[in-house]
């Protein structure tokens, strides 16, 4: 699983963070491999070497132990006994993130969840399937789809990455413009705490009394427990999906037929934009027919068959109206599937033609696409990289993917801080610094740009609630590290509890 | 204002979801921050003060040709930073999710007088911890709403209401999965109880061409006549009645049990695909509230005269009271009026 995201990050080529091997108890090893059996704790250095960084390469540090359980009640127990050796816990999809977020703690437990990829429970007349998070994203639309339903949300590394890594990242996808994100599918959760106790939150009945912890936890990037079991929902498949591809002579027009579209009150499944790089890119990679242009818009429309036509035809005359210089139709599923096929493989994709790549993620108002894309070009231009842009234009997420060759000295460098500028882009026109890779370890440094010091503390207030010892991923998301502090007192038992009109457990 | 804060207090929006709980010492009232305060109609995007009425945000949208697809009770009353700390909701939910489906970003004030925000003005972003969610059915307990933004939509171009009635309760989830095999997409769809018999009234909306051909199947499916909007009045109407209430919520395939579990002189009105409804009137629910719970669901009081809001607290109880105590240290915020006596 985690050879298939070698190629998203050919960039990786050097070890900027690498953190030395610290290591564990002899002792501590001794009861978590009672745990979870002698071969699925694992402590060689060798094998420790493949959990050294996730789909962010250039950040490595080595884990003290690698442990592999099989159930919520196993996690629980590794839990208790990383608390007590008082080592820091870090959690492990597939190690597809791109921001670092899986990347370990010197010397910490990493709890990889590869091993707990059980579908429990499907009930598909109530709309929802309970799975466990290791499950691969694909696998649960696989699983369903005989039956007529989906699962929404389609990070295009959905055929390796986890349920788990989703929540974590409340990851997106290409059809989330209509259908929403990761949270918007996530109706319940069974979460491991630090100190190892077990809690439920929601469920497939919705609107349980509280708060919505459930929604506080997706996209909390694996800092405030351990996700054992994930309620996700099931959505019918639409009646019909009508797909199209348009080629513009810039990205200017293409952008202007995205707000041209988004005006006349359509909501696309989906809206994706490429421009020349990627195109080049995506050609070479999976050999799509696609001509030599500037700019190219791939987009779904789905729903009832008689809407889908009308807009499909809507869409398509306002891309001609707004300049395109071809539409094009697939003719049958086959062909649909490679359009969309090469637009998910245009990550790796850019591998093709350069050395070496970082994948920048960065939202902006849709309205300003074109405007932002011509300040990227003009930074591009004056640092002398070349930028590939792909991304989600529906909702204005970003993904440019600035090109260099590690072997030139300096070159990374300023790779780097030419991705660094895109985010503050981003920033200056309202936007955000991530639309769905996260914060991680690599944009923490972005966090005090974004948000003040009381946002910050804020935030920092709703992860201590759950995780005051900060055991689960520290040092990631926040620009300094924080301590909880004191416990704050007992909570006082109010007049209502005392009169008995309320009770506390 | 907040930071010199003694008393108990508690946040007042149009005060049509004060519900339970003992009284604050303080009410504070949202009234003056009515401000729109950014909408930006090509990005779907709008920033409102909490004390904005949802019927003048909806006014103001719908002159750009859009809408908040969010449609509680009384919106000539209720205000945006009381439907999100109530999380209310209406019909449209069954197409367009919750608030907390729709807002994507917030600000508030702590108790201490500290401003944060989280989230953000666009329409995606994952930076951060999500105070939006926090916040949404948090009734007061955390702190002041200040500011909410949210997504909007295109108003449709089109829609077409139809009623159906004389149904028994296993026809309206029955009803439910027909419809869903027809790969129907209804933007509402609300089940009220009449006398021993139920009449559904479902909305479509859309461009013209799909609304007309989703109205013909859904005739296929059952005895279905069109209908006027007002029937949506009427429901709202319905939810409001009275002064007393309780939400119920089970699985959607659960509407019998939940029926048996509850008078039957009730009125009651019940989302179908969604598993929530309304139950008017006063009565005696301690015992339909352990039926529900039985069935992982809940029973929470809106409105009564007497009884606890909530019933067992859930399982994540302590989360709870530590999310309180780190938010609200002192307590003054609306203090007893939510879960576990929080
Ligand atoms: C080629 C490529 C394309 C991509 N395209 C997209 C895209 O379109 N949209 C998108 O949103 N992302 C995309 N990503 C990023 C990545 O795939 C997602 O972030 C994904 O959700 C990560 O899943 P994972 O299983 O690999 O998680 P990991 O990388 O293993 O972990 C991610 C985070 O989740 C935490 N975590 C994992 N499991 C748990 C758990 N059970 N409990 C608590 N915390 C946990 C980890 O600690 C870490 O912080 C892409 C990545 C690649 C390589």
């Amino acid at each position: 699983m985690d050879a298939d995201i070698q190629p998203a990050t050919p960039g990786a080529t050097h070890a900027t963070m690498q953190a030395p091997a610290q290591p564990v108890l002899h002792d501590v090893l001794l009861q978590l491999a009672s745990v979870v059996g002698e071969k699925n704790c694992i402590r060689e250095v060798e094998q420790l070497r493949t959990y050294e960084s996730d789909g962010l390469a250039s950040f490595r540090a080595t884990p003290g132990v690698v442990v592999l359980p099989a159930s919520t009640e196993e996690v629980a127990q590794v839990v208790r006994i990383a608390q007590r050796a008082n080592l820091p816990i870090v959690a492990r999809g597939a190690g597809t993130g791109l921001s670092g977020g899986a990347l370990p703690i010197p010397g910490c437990v990493l709890i990889g969840l590869s091993r707990m990829k059980k579908i429990l429970e499907v009930d598909l007349d109530n709309g929802f399937l309970r799975v466990q998070p290791g499950v691969i994203n694909l696998d649960v639309s696989k699983h369903i789809g005989p039956g007529g339903y989906y699962y929404a949300p389609d990070p295009s590394s959905q055929s390796v990455c986890t349920i788990g890594g989703n929540v974590a990242e409340n990851s997106g996808g290409a059809h989330c413009l209509k259908y929403g994100f990761t949270v918007n599918h996530v109706l319940g959760l069974t979460v491991v705490l630090g100190d190892g106790s077990i809690v439920k939150l929601g469920g497939p009945v919705l609107d349980e009394p509280g708060y919505d912890l459930t929604g506080v936890v997706v996209g909390s990037e694996g800092m405030l427990g351990i996700v054992t079991e994930v309620v996700l929902r099931a959505l019918r498949k639409p009646e019909a999906t009508r797909t199209f591809f348009a080629t513009f002579p810039s990205t200017t027009e293409a952008g202007n037929a995205v707000s041209a579209i988004i005006a006349s009150g359509i909501v696309p499944a989906a809206i994706e934009m490429m421009d020349k790089l990627a195109i080049v890119a995506a050609k070479a990679a999976t050999g799509v027919d696609w001509p030599d242009v500037n700019a190219a818009l791939l987009m779904d429309v789905d729903g009832p068959l008689a809407e889908c036509e009308h807009t499909s035809a809507i869409a398509s005359r306002l891309c001609s109206e707004a300049g395109a210089l071809e539409v094009r139709v697939p003719r049958d599923a086959y062909q649909r599937d490679l359009m969309w096929k090469g637009r998910k493989s245009a990550f790796a994709a850019v591998g093709r033609i350069s050395r070496n790549y970082l994948v920048q993620d960065g939202v902006i108002p849709r309205s300003e696409i074109a405007k932002v894309l011509r300040e990227i070009a003009e930074l591009a231009a004056k640092t002398g990289l070349r930028v590939a842009n792909v991304f989600h234009a529906g909702d204005g997420n970003l993904h440019p993917l600035v090109l260099y060759d590690a072997r030139v000295p300096g070159e990374e460098k300023k790779a780097e801080e030419f991705a660094g500028d895109i985010l503050r882009i981003c920033l200056r026109y309202g936007g955000s610094i991530t639309g769905e890779h996260g914060v991680g370890a690599d944009k923490a440094i972005y966090m005090g740009e974004m948000f003040s010091e009381g946002d910050l503390e804020t935030m920092g207030k709703l992860r201590c609630a759950f995780d005051p010892e900060a055991r689960f991923n520290p040092g990631k998301v926040f620009p300094t590290p924080r301590l909880c502090g004191d416990k704050p007192g007992p909570h006082k038992p109010h007049a209502s509890e005392l009169s008995g009109d309320a009770v506390r457990v | 204002m907040l930071r010199s804060l003694r008393e108990r207090v508690m946040f007042v929006g149009g005060g049509t979801q004060l519900g339970l709980g003992p009284a604050p010492e303080v009410l504070f009232s949202t009234r003056l921050l009515n401000r729109i305060v950014d909408y930006a109609p090509s990005d779907q995007v709008v920033t409102v003060e909490a004390g904005v009425t949802l019927a003048a945000l909806q006014e103001h949208l719908n002159k750009q040709g859009q809408r908040l697809s969010l449609d509680p009770p009384l919106p000539e009353r209720a205000t945006l930073g009381g439907i999100v700390a109530a999380n209310s909701f209406g019909p449209l939910r069954t197409r367009f999710g919750s608030v907390r489906d729709l807002i994507i970003g917030v600000s508030i004030v702590r108790a201490d007088g500290t401003r944060a925000k989280g989230g953000g003005k666009v329409v995606k972003t994952v930076a951060g911890f999500d105070l939006p969610k926090l916040m949404c059915g948090s009734l007061g307990t955390l702190g002041l709403i200040a500011t909410t933004t949210f997504r909007v939509h295109p108003l449709p171009e089109s829609h077409a209401t139809l009623v159906a009635r004389g149904l028994p309760a296993s026809g309206v989830f029955a009803l439910v999965k027909a419809m869903r095999a027809a790969q129907l997409e209804p933007a509402a769809m609300v089940a009220t109880r009449e006398e021993t018999t139920w009449e559904i009234v479902v909305r479509f909306e859309g461009f013209e061409s799909g609304v007309k051909q989703q109205r013909e199947k859904l005739r296929t499916l059952g005895a279905f006549e069109d209908e006027g909007d007002s029937v949506w009045a009427a429901h709202a109407a319905f939810r409001t009645a009275g002064d007393a209430r309780v939400k119920v919520a089970a699985l959607p395939s659960q509407l019998e049990q939940v029926v048996s579990a509850l008078p039957a002189e009730q009125r009651l009105c019940w989302y179908p695909t969604l598993g929530l409804g309304f139950a008017m009137g006063s009565f005696e629910f301690e015992s339909a509230r352990h039926t529900l719970a039985a069935l992982g669901g809940s029973l929470t009081v809106e409105a009564a005269p007497s009884g606890s809001a909530y019933g067992a607290p859930p399982d994540s109880l302590r989360v709870h009271q530590s999310m309180k105590a780190r938010f609200d240290p002192r307590d003054l915020l609306a203090p007893g009026r939510f879960i576990g006596g929080i």
